[in-house]
């Protein structure tokens, strides 16, 4: 059996009185790529960020085996103290400056050892500069005083070769595609050559084809003789890539077992505690399909429409589209190619060069009047533009102008309707923890997407756009995403659900598009061909040859 | 009742409220005694001096009312537009040109008013604010149309209210009819803003400015209005996707945050100067910014917040004239404040951002 790199024993951690982390214990293997399963909430984070130094446990110890071999309790003040003890970690929001080369962040990373501190041992190897290890050569070779631009360069260049991580050292980080920078965040904790490696959800923001090259590397990097936390929602990634799984529920831990001795249904059943169900949907089985009948009343309709992006470049391109009441319509495709500069044009978000958008035969114009014409948005980003962090939760169930005209009278806000309606959709969403006046800030992700939920559905709106509405969510709350979408379509209400999740769109949509480099292709004939489907995501235009 | 009490207190979070200014008072006067002791001053006479010069007996105390109403009055506006995320530098412009269009009517307009009616006090001040709101769109209009930064905006056109001030009085239209200094004639009497208690100086201002604190609190945290504007400087992009137009709310934001200035300069001018002339302000619209981020950027604790200034003003004073201290000391203190309060607002900033990151 493999020796212990890392291990917690009886590691707690409390936030008044809320245990996150209940008397956890937890071992890593060196070389062995360890998943760790949990819904949201669960103490996945918060248990990373004990071992990476961002929280202190409130009880309970933390060991690890650091570069030379020492074994020694971690008393992680900071990320720092871990970094110097080997542990790195990749946040699924990069911790990257935008406005500085590749290298140079590299370089950053790696002044970070200047300052960190060993726990327990004392003594020798604990100061960097005494230390013979490549990592602290490189760290001298950076420049004490003035920074050598050129040996970043070369340091990082001879990582990138090393790992087979290619990536241009001089280019800026905000030039680069989410997968780049997801590479610049791996490198950077192989620069202080961390042999314990934390992921947080990083297949969360990839293509499946680039989840492919993600997994190669993972394997390159255990063969080298690193360890591998792996954080993930996405069953079947954790079964094709991990040794052992550890499965946390509401802060505990309920299994720990090696690969493939449970199946993913088994797994899930543990993560949640109930045996799940797969969203219940028969096409066409409570509503006749209406766009097949050809009776149904359109919606929105896009003509011809272009928009620029953020860059002027034209991100959707001649769109035409039509979606009508009681039906679903799934947009498909890789993140990136117009989905966002789509929904924020029909949201009246982003101006729109050429073409038409009608919501119920009438052009509303600016975001206001959409709203006002029956329109609910489920953003992309939840945390900028779903809600206000700094607000409370009543306040964040208020933030559409629909909500705010019906709870105001003479522009005075109704106190007692305004806390009504707020605990009202606090009960019937189920948002925990259910209070009324904390910052939406301190909920979990999948709470929040619930307060956005909450506050749009509750309106009944005519049109709703849902933009990757399960982004980082886990299986029980996914689903009653999907449940709320189907809701509204059966209440004959239309749904414009957009996202990269492929599965959440052939599950839920009644009609199929693919989005490609600005383009949108009908492909509901395809929805059981998933080549042609991936043919067409990745602009494969020539699908004629199949047909 | 006493536990209703409690519910309401713990609702407040006092103790969360006063720390700050706790921390940044006490550090400030450790700071200062320091300064002081190095100048050859006994820094507990000194203190001792202010604190009876700003509330040792009811006239004193009257006099801090007097000296705190324009920082009230200026803090009132900045915290208005940075509640939005409107960087309004441009209260002190805004305050002068209030001030300005008082004077036009005080020394112009009014005497086509009968004697002794009441409606012309209404009227100026009305004015006032129409003049300082106004001034506060030209920043305004440019950043919703040109996206200009309203911070190099305002700074610029405070310049542009104090030249304009001094062009209108030294040799312009608005100077006295005598010619002898660049200050403007008296306005009548009838625009006079009501003392309270004469001989007192204490004036009707001081109340219009407590309680414009009042109802801009409830504006903020009680009106749709309100909620609007502080979506839009918490999270712009969430309350555009909800449907609030920035475009719109910057450009009520900045004609309040204008006309409450320019209302501060209005009294100003009709309670106590009663003439305009060059340095009419001596930084007021500054020295807001630090009173409204010491307050937190809440209405009702700028009340307090101007307070201190006021204090410290006719603190200073007696400072001067009882220990010998020169005026100059007394702007280090002040000046160390501002540092002290800024400071530790960049703290908190940075804390925050820490732990949402995490």
């Amino acid at each position: 059996m493999a020796e212990n790199i890392l291990e917690l024993r009886n590691v707690t951690k409390t936030f008044g009185e809320f245990v996150a982390v209940d008397s956890v214990d937890f071992a890593l293997q060196a070389g062995e790529i360890h998943a760790i399963l949990g819904e949201n909430g669960a103490g996945k984070s918060t248990l990373m960020n004990l071992i990476y130094g961002l929280y202190q446990p409130s009880d309970g110890r933390i060991y690890v085996t650091d570069r030379e071999g020492w074994r020694h309790r971690l008393h992680a003040k900071s990320p720092r103290d871990a970094i110097i003890n080997g542990i790195g970690m990749v946040h699924q929001h990069f911790m990257l400056i935008e406005n500085l080369t590749v290298a140079e962040n590299i370089a950053l990373s790696l002044g970070q050892l200047r300052t960190g501190r060993k726990g327990g041992r004392m003594g020798e190897g604990n100061r960097p500069e005494s230390s013979n290890l490549p990592i602290f050569q490189s760290l001298k070779k950076l420049g004490a005083f003035w920074f050598k631009k050129e040996n970043a360069i070369e340091i990082t260049d001879a990582l990138s070769e090393q790992f087979g991580l290619t990536v241009d050292p001089t280019a800026l980080v905000r030039t680069l595609s989410v997968g780049l920078k997801q590479r610049v965040e791996i490198l950077k904790a192989l620069a202080v050559d961390a042999r314990i490696l934390i992921l947080d959800e990083p297949t969360a923001v990839l293509s499946p084809q680039e989840v492919e090259g993600f997994f190669t590397i993972l394997r390159n990097l255990q063969a080298d003789g690193r360890a591998i936390i792996f954080i993930s929602h996405k069953m079947k990634e954790v079964l094709s890539i991990s040794d052992r799984i550890t499965v946390l529920r509401r802060g505990k831990k309920v299994y720990l077992g090696p690969t493939g001795e449970l199946t993913a249904r088994e797994l899930a059943r543990e993560m949640i505690g109930e045996e799940i169900n797969e969203v219940e949907r028969s096409v066409g089985g409570e509503l006749p399909n209406p766009y097949e009948n050809g009776s149904a009343d359109s919606v929105l309709q896009l003509e011809n429409l272009t928009v620029l992006g953020s860059r002027d470049e034209i991100a959707v391109s001649d769109v035409s589209m039509e979606t009508h009441r009681g039906e679903i319509v799934g947009i498909a495709g890789v993140d990136g190619n117009g989905q966002r500069e789509l929904a924020e044009a029909i949201m009246g978000l982003r101006q729109h060069t050429s073409g038409a958008i009608s919501i119920l035969g009438a052009n509303p114009h600016g975001t206001k009047a959409v709203r006002q014409r029956g329109v609910g948005y489920i953003p992309e980003d939840r945390q900028t533009t779903g809600i206000i962090a700094s607000f409370s939760v009543t306040e964040n169930l208020l933030l559409n102008v629909t909500h705010l005209e019906r709870t105001a009278r003479w522009n005075i806000l109704n106190e007692t309707k305004k806390q009504d309606i707020a605990e009202q959709l606090i009960t019937a969403y189920d948002i925990r923890p259910p209070v009324t006046n904390t910052p939406a800030a301190a909920l979990s992700g999948g709470n929040q997407q619930k307060v956005v939920l909450a506050r749009e559905i509750s309106l009944q709106p005519d049109l709703l756009i849902a933009v990757n509405p399960t982004r980082g969510l886990d299986v029980n709350a996914a689903r009653y995403v999907h449940e709320n979408l189907l809701a509204q379509r059966n209440k004959k209400k239309s749904v414009l659900l957009i996202s990269t999740e492929l599965d959440e769109v052939l599950l839920l949509s009644d009609r199929l598009f693919v989005m490609s480099r600005g383009q949108l292709i009908e492909a509901t004939a395809q929805r059981n061909d998933i080549e042609a489907l991936g043919l067409l995501m990745t602009g494969e235009t020539d699908t004629k040859q199949k047909t | 009742m006493i536990a209703k009490l409690g519910n309401i207190l713990k609702r407040i979070n006092i103790i969360q409220w006063l720390t700050a200014p706790v921390i940044i008072l006490v550090s400030a006067f450790v700071v200062n005694a320091v300064v002081m002791l190095l100048c050859n001053y006994n820094p507990l006479e000194a203190y001792q001096a202010a604190l009876s010069g700003a509330f040792g007996n009811s006239r004193k105390f009257g006099e801090t009312l007097v000296k705190s109403t324009p920082f009230l009055m200026a803090g009132l506006s900045v915290a208005m537009a940075f509640r939005c995320g409107i960087w309004n530098i441009g209260a002190e412009g805004q305050f002068l040109m209030g001030a300005l269009a008082a004077t036009w009517f005080g020394t112009r307009l009014a005497t086509l008013f009968p004697e002794n009616t009441w409606i012309a006090v209404p009227i100026c001040l009305l004015l006032s604010m129409l003049a300082g709101g106004i001034w506060g769109l030209i920043p305004a209009v440019l950043k919703v149309t040109r996206g200009v930064n309203e911070v190099i905006s305002t700074i610029m056109l405070n310049y542009v209210a104090i030249h304009l001030v001094s062009m209108m009085i030294d040799g312009g239209p608005l100077q006295e009819a005598s010619q002898r200094g660049p200050q403007s004639d008296r306005i009548v009497e009838w625009v006079f803003l009501p003392r309270l208690f004469p001989p007192h100086r204490i004036h009707l201002g001081i109340v219009i400015a407590v309680v414009l604190a009042i109802i801009l609190t409830f504006i903020l945290f009680r009106t749709a209005f309100g909620y609007q504007l502080r979506a839009v400087g918490e999270g712009a992009a969430a309350a555009e996707a909800a449907g609030i137009s920035i475009v719109h709310n910057t450009l009520r934001v900045f004609f309040i945050s204008g006309a409450l200035a320019g209302l501060g300069g209005a009294i100003e001018l009709t309670a106590l100067t009663r003439r305009l002339f060059l340095n009419f302000s001596p930084g007021y619209g500054y020295t807001a910014i630090a009173v409204a981020l010491l307050a937190k950027l809440n209405p009702l604790v700028t009340v307090a917040a101007a307070l201190l200034f006021g204090a410290l003003t006719t603190g200073s004073y007696s400072m001067q004239r009882e220990v010998g201290i020169s005026d100059r000391v007394t702007f280090v203190i002040q000046a160390t404040i501002l540092l002290f309060v800024i400071g530790y607002g960049s703290i908190q900033l940075f804390r925050k951002r820490a732990s949402s990151h995490s």
